[in-house]
């Protein structure tokens, strides 16, 4: 029953307090709402490299060749160790046969040479296909050192670095969008409280004063703060579902290549985050907007 | 009981307002604190409610070391001491009703807002026709009677009062310290600050003089002036 006024009294205050001040509280709403969305925006697009960096990643392949005089029992070795790393997907074995009869077919019209040669000069070689490429420099590092097993190892250094490098940008670019975005939702949502803590220190003196505590002259505020964030993040969310479903398919079908996820999933994870965010950022801005108040 | 052991406070601006101060209010006493401005009243009320903390020395309320109380624990000293401004801190926006209302809230007692004791409240500093008056409505004498049930509802064992008079007219003011007078009677510690001569003349009370931060005189039924 106590729990149930004291609820009332905060959600009863909170919502007082935001409708005396409710130009400044449409404003915080307003602006939560853009932030979160262009946040949201940007989350999404992160997304979107990142799907690409790892679909580029499958497409890189690491090529180490056997030497001949390598034992079996020690490339098996090898190969079930890659087989178990993070980022590598598929380790195949290509014998010295395999490799001649790959070089026949692809080069029907110079089987002579092969046969001026009379043995198979072409050596087995181990082919992985990675998730990552992040983990290629440090693979073929490893593999080159093995000296007695590999001839040679070829790697396709240049788009593996290209891949990284966007990655690592995006992932960069995206996190100072990111704390850039949730600061100015924070510093708005704040300054707002703010205003609304500076109208009413006279009952906030009053209440310390009497011996409330502390939490009972913050609570009000926290829930305003967390009401701006809420309603803020919600048509964000809204907004973000609305635009997602019209955009996704467009963007998909302009530039086929970028993989944009369009299912339901991502968006309602999206959506639920960018709420989660809301209702967090404007707690917390209330939380340390009254703290200098409550030293009466 | 509120006793003061050798107290002294310096402002952060290096006003020495107390100088070794040591008194003891015991329970159910009514007292009197005169001397000029600037003697150091305002500080032993502002003490008593852990508004201002000392420099050095003690205050104990009701066997609470207010000095050495944490933060937390503040409020709870505060729900037992009532205090009386001479600016009466009201809330402007609120009625009668609600400004009592207030505290009862702010202390998380909503079950008393239900059960008829605002109302007996009110009806015991007589304002049970002023309820839903806002303080702007109110006469000076109102508005504090108004400050007191708000003290009373809390049910305080203790109440201090700066100036509670400072700002009434002769009437209004006397009507106040007889109100102040009643709730003794019922059991409360009341410790008042006051420049009213007449009015600590008339009443014949204890009076603690304070003089430059110094307590000069301590007589059981004193006048203003000794």
């Amino acid at each position: 029953m106590a729990r149930l006024h004291v609820a009332r009294y905060l959600l009863g205050s909170a919502f007082t307090g935001l409708w005396r001040n409710r130009t400044m509280t449409g404003g915080a709403i307003v602006t939560t709402a853009i932030m979160l969305i262009t946040l949201a925006g940007f989350l999404a697009i992160n997304d979107t490299l990142n799907q690409m960096v790892t679909a580029l990643g499958r497409k890189s392949n690491l090529i180490a060749y056997v030497r001949d005089e390598a034992r079996p029992t020690q490339v098996t070795a090898i190969i079930d160790d890659l087989r178990t790393r993070p980022g590598v997907g598929e380790v195949q074995f290509v014998s010295k046969e395999d490799a001649l009869a790959i070089f026949e077919s692809r080069f029907v019209d110079q089987r002579d040479i092969l046969d001026v040669l009379q043995s198979n000069p072409l050596p087995a070689s181990v082919e992985l296909r990675l998730n990552n490429p992040a983990v290629v420099p440090e693979l073929a590092q490893e593999l080159q050192a093995m000296t007695a097993v590999f001839d040679d190892v070829v790697v396709p250094l240049d788009v593996v670095e290209e891949v990284i490098g966007i990655s690592n940008l995006a992932r960069v670019a995206g996190s100072v969008i990111i704390i850039a975005l949730t600061g100015v939702t924070l510093f708005v949502i704040v300054n707002t409280i703010r205003i609304a803590v500076f109208a009413r220190r006279q009952e906030i003196e009053i209440m310390k004063l009497v011996g409330a505590t502390d939490w009972f002259v913050r609570g009000p505020f926290v829930a305003e703060g967390a009401i701006i964030g809420g309603i803020g993040a919600g048509i964000a969310a809204i907004a973000l579902v609305v635009l997602y479903a019209q955009a996704a398919p467009v963007v998909t079908r302009i530039v086929s290549f970028l993989p944009v996820s369009t299912d339901t999933d991502f968006v309602r994870n999206l959506a639920v985050f960018t709420l989660l965010v809301g209702l967090i950022v404007g707690s917390l801005g209330s939380y340390f907007s009254v703290r200098r108040y409550l030293s009466v | 009981m509120i006793v003061l052991e050798d107290v002294h406070k310096v402002y952060p601006n290096g006003t020495q307002a107390l100088n070794g101060v040591s008194l003891e209010i015991p329970e159910r006493d009514f007292a009197f604190l005169v001397g000029p401005s600037g003697a150091g009243k305002t500080t032993i009320i502002r003490l008593i409610n852990r508004d201002e903390t000392v420099t050095t020395g003690s205050v104990f309320v009701e066997a609470t070391d207010v000095t050495r109380l944490r933060r937390r624990d503040v409020p709870s000293l505060r729900r037992r001491v009532g205090v009386i401004y001479q600016d009466y801190k009201l809330l402007p926006s609120l009625t009668v009703r609600q400004n009592v209302e207030f505290v009862l809230k702010a202390t998380n007692e909503f079950d008393h807002l239900s059960d008829g004791l605002v109302e007996e409240t009110l009806a015991t500093v007589g304002l049970t026709r002023r309820t839903n008056h806002y303080p702007h409505q109110l006469s000076g004498g109102e508005q504090q009677r108004t400050a007191i049930a708000r003290a009373l509802v809390r049910r305080c064992p203790i109440l201090v009062a700066d100036e509670p008079t400072g700002n009434l007219d002769q009437e209004s003011g006397w009507e106040t310290i007889q109100l102040l007078v009643q709730l003794n009677a019922r059991g409360t510690t009341v410790v008042i600050a006051t420049h009213n001569r007449t009015l600590v003349d008339t009443m014949r009370r204890r009076v603690i003089e304070i003089e430059r931060g110094r307590v000069v005189r301590d007589e059981p039924e004193g006048g203003y002036y000794g």
